[in-house]
């Protein structure tokens, strides 16, 4: 019995993502007892904030983005191409679904699933530029990316402040979106957005696309070794193109959720505080690529964020607490991999020497 | 220390690697002043002994003296602190720097707390002018061309002092111009009393630059020669003078059909030199056409344009009659290539990905492997589970990953999956590197069999007594050219080891 349990405990220490919420929970207990507080308490009130009541709504409302830009941003990850401009295509998706679902004269039937699409356009033609920047130009997409976040946001800022903004409010906004162009709420979880259903399709789509597809195949192929695809005959710079296009996408639709879904009025700023595509990126780093495990890091996330908001209400332990727990995750996480490839590649290197090296 | 002792003295240095004697009781005299060239063929144990003389390697057995004194090097910082110095042939400098700050690196001279920058890049100006470098020591690293990171490294070395100067194949990276300027700087370093080892096996090289040669077989000193004294064909019978084995003389191809017309073929590379000079053959079904050549003299290019990798400069490439000169990797796939490459881990493999992603590469648009956007999940694991039959390829199943397997396992797949190609030209470059005999008599066999089914194979060794046994006609590049063409009955490895090391330029041929 006791065998077992050890055994198990093993299993699970040894796994680096368990191993590394566990030590993280430790250290956070002690960061929080030194501030006075019963670690316990807290954390209970944590997992009460961000499962029961509103906060289970919450919880899962905070997970659609963020999964959804774990999403975005793993696509291209898993072709080995770093998309860091997540954040401005998705506001400039935002703002072009956001402004389709306000003007287009059409019924709602058709408004919402075209304000859906008009984001995807957007969020990819974005992605776009620094994809023809790096197979034209030779810019690395890295970089980039990164730095088109700023014009995103300058420029969504601009329109909301003079061609499409509410005179009626002080903020810079668009005016909200009309009431039956909103995308639905769902009876599920206290009525969190139909957008979830639209995520999980899409998980699922991309899940198949990786494991039985032939792009699929060909896409992971050049993550692990781009010189093997295009020895394989694979067209990698065409890869590259259309693997932005399907991650500026997945931003766009997820930014044009977050208005229309959500908030009803695209405010300055808005989709950009909550970071929502850099805890995607964490997530999506944390659940290397796989849409299951990206599902379930980003529900942990979210219960996080929400859960430490929960403790500062009721405990009056600062919410950067939970903060500090996620950042402690990623990193063990992060060291335990290197650490792994570090090893692996020295087992490689010295394999390659006694094998080809000239004596 | 006494005067009259040689600069360098190595005592019966042995060293033994697991199933390899690399270096067998090697005795080796080096005089100041003098530029010494160490010549074999590709693991005659050149290597091993630079190491272990640079305290990369300690020897099991032997004793090395300098000028006299008795010395034993546990890291090459010994070395170092011995006067040696040593130009790798890959460079070991930091690309972000300057060539002062490379230089003066652990050497810097300071002003208080900070590195004295002024003082770095005077000095290193003066010691390279000194010697004719021309370097500019504020250059940074990364945007100079090969030939000046040598020099580069060469005045890294004399900067500490180094009165030995190692040279690991300095010309292997450099083209024919910069070659002739390096040697212009050995005989300037000669001329102010230091010392050269010079490691190559280009024997027209040893010819014009070496005072004396020593030649090295399977670990052990050939001999030791005068260069003013001997010529290239004795050095090269020395190098390559092991017995051929005995091997079948293959059947002549079914021939006829031109599958592979290659027409004034040529690359140029980003610094503009020439690399692959107006190449022309052909090559015929049932024929297994060889392409001898010492690393670095434009077959990599020749490949790389072949298979569409980079693309060429100019000339034309036609398969089966179709151009594919301008056409993508995958296109010349269609059109009937097949390509084993040289580099199997960087290049034919991906470690991350599992037997079967593996075996799949480069199929997996073909009819039998999918339907429509979607992968035939069960023929891609059929077809990895026979071709790990056929081929022996020693895994524990299809899942396996690559990066687990050893060298030999490794190539076995890559032949696999390229010999399976419905291709009617197979490109294999070293098919049989760094792999046990009885792997490479399988793989031999293979290539023989691929003959015989009246398709052609392309093939590039290393090994002269491989592209003996296997091949119908053999060619011989040097320096970007094809410099001969032979049947390959009717030469032998001494007569290709001539071209191949450009000694019929320095006159063993024709002279």
């Amino acid at each position: 019995m006791a065998e077992t349990l050890r055994a198990s405990t093993n299993r699970v220490l040894r796994n680096p993502v368990a191993f590394s919420i566990v030590l993280s929970l430790l250290l956070g207990a002690a960061i929080i007892a030194a501030t006075g507080t019963n670690p316990l308490l807290a954390y209970s009130e944590m997992v009460r904030g961000a499962l029961t009541g509103s906060g289970l709504r919450n919880t899962v409302s905070r997970m659609i983005p963020i999964v959804g830009m774990a999403l975005a941003i793993s696509i291209p990850f898993r072709a080995g191409v770093i998309n860091l401009g997540g954040e401005g295509q998705m506001v400039i998706g935002g703002l072009a679904g956001t402004l389709a679902a306000i003007y287009l004269p059409l019924p709602p039937v058709l408004v919402i699933p075209l304000a859906l699409v008009a984001g995807m356009v957007a969020g990819a033609l974005w992605a776009l530029l620094p994809a023809i920047g790096q197979t034209a130009l030779k810019l690395p997409i890295l970089i980039s990316s990164l730095l088109l976040n700023y014009p995103a946001r300058a420029l969504t800022g601009y329109m909301v402040r003079f061609p499409f903004a509410d005179p009626t409010v002080t903020s810079s906004s668009t005016v909200p979106v009309p009431e039956s162009n909103r995308i639905p709420k769902l009876a599920l979880f206290d009525g969190v957005s139909a957008s979830l259903v639209l995520l999980i399709l899409l998980l699922i789509g991309v899940a198949l696309f990786n494991l039985r597809t032939v792009p699929g195949y060909e896409t992971r192929m050049t993550g692990l070794n781009s010189r093997f695809s295009r020895y394989g005959g694979v067209a990698v710079d065409r890869q590259v193109v259309w693997v932005m296009l399907a991650s500026g996408g997945i931003a766009g639709m997820i930014g044009t959720h977050l208005v229309v879904g959500e908030t009803y009025r695209f405010l300055d700023g808005d989709l950009v505080v909550s970071g929502f595509a850099w805890s995607g990126l964490l997530v999506a780093l944390l659940a290397r690529h796989r849409p299951g495990p990206m599902l379930a890091a980003g529900a942990f996330f979210a219960a996080l964020q929400i859960g430490g908001l929960a403790m500062q209400r009721n405990v009056n332990v600062p919410w950067q607490i939970a903060q500090v727990l996620q950042a402690v995750v990623i990193i063990m996480i992060a060291g335990r991999f290197v650490l792994k490839a570090r090893r692996e590649t020295a087992a490689v290197i010295e394999g390659e020497t006694t094998v080809t090296g000239e004596v | 220390m006494s005067v009259n002792a040689p600069e360098l003295e190595l005592r019966g240095i042995t060293k033994r690697f697991p199933g390899v004697l690399a270096n067998d009781r090697i005795d080796l005299t080096v005089k100041t002043g003098a530029i010494h060239a160490i010549v074999g063929e590709n693991g005659a144990g050149k290597t091993t002994l630079m190491s272990i003389l640079y305290g990369l390697v300690q020897p099991d057995q032997g004793e090395i003296r300098v000028r006299g004194e008795l010395v034993r090097f546990s890291s090459a910082l010994d070395a170092i602190g011995a006067g040696l110095g040593m130009v790798h042939q890959a460079f070991k400098l930091f690309p972000t720097l300057t060539v002062a700050e490379n230089v003066v690196y652990r050497n810097e001279p300071k002003k208080g707390w900070f590195i004295d920058r002024d003082a770095a890049e005077a000095g290193v100006r003066k010691l390279a002018d000194s010697f004719g470098l021309g370097i500019d020591p504020k250059a940074r690293v990364e945007d100079l061309p090969v030939g000046v990171l040598q020099r580069v490294e060469i005045v890294k070395a004399l900067y500490r002092d180094a009165r030995v100067l190692i040279l690991d194949e300095p010309t292997a990276v450099l083209a024919p111009q910069e070659r002739d300027g390096l040697f212009v700087i050995m005989r300037r370093l000669k001329a102010a009393g230091r010392t050269i080892l010079f490691v190559t096996h280009k024997l027209n090289e040893v010819m014009a630059v070496s005072d004396r040669v020593t030649v090295l077989r399977s670990g052990r000193v050939m001999a030791d020669l005068k260069t003013s004294e001997t010529s290239p064909k004795a050095i090269s019978k020395l190098m390559t003078g092991r017995d051929i084995e005995a091997v079948a003389r293959p059947s002549l191809g079914n021939g006829g059909e031109h599958l592979l017309r290659v027409n004034d073929l040529g690359v140029v590379d980003d610094a503009g030199l020439v690399r692959l000079d107006r190449v022309s053959f052909e090559v015929q079904a049932g024929e297994i056409l060889g392409i001898a050549a010492v690393a670095g003299n434009g077959q990599s290019e020749l490949i790389d344009a072949l298979t569409g990798l980079k693309p060429a400069s100019s000339g034309s490439i036609s398969l089966n009659g179709v151009d594919i000169t301008q056409a993508e990797p995958a296109q010349r796939r269609l059109a009937g290539l097949a390509y084993v490459p040289e580099d199997r881990h960087r290049v034919g493999t991906a470690a991350g990905g599992e037997v079967w992603s593996n075996l799949l590469m480069g199929y997996q648009r073909t009819p039998k492997f999918r339907r429509g956007r979607w992968l035939r999940g069960t023929a891609v694991k059929e077809h990895a589970r026979e071709l790990i039959a056929q081929y022996d390829v020693r895994v524990g199943s299809e899942n396996t990953l690559v990066g687990t397997l050893s060298g030999g396992n490794l190539q076995k797949l890559v032949v696999a999956r390229e010999m399976t190609h419905p291709a009617e030209l197979l490109i294999a470059d070293q098919p049989t590197r760094g792999v046990d005999i009885g792997a490479i008599q399988f793989l031999h066999r293979r290539l023989l069999e691929y003959r015989d089914q009246g398709r052609g194979i392309l093939l590039i060794s290393a090994e002269l007594s491989e592209l003996l046994a296997l091949s119908n006609r053999i060619l011989v590049m040097y320096e970007g050219r094809i410099v001969a063409e032979f049947d390959a009955a009717s030469t032998d490895e001494a007569e290709l080891g001539i071209y191949m090391t450009g000694g019929h330029l320095a006159g063993a041929v024709h002279g």
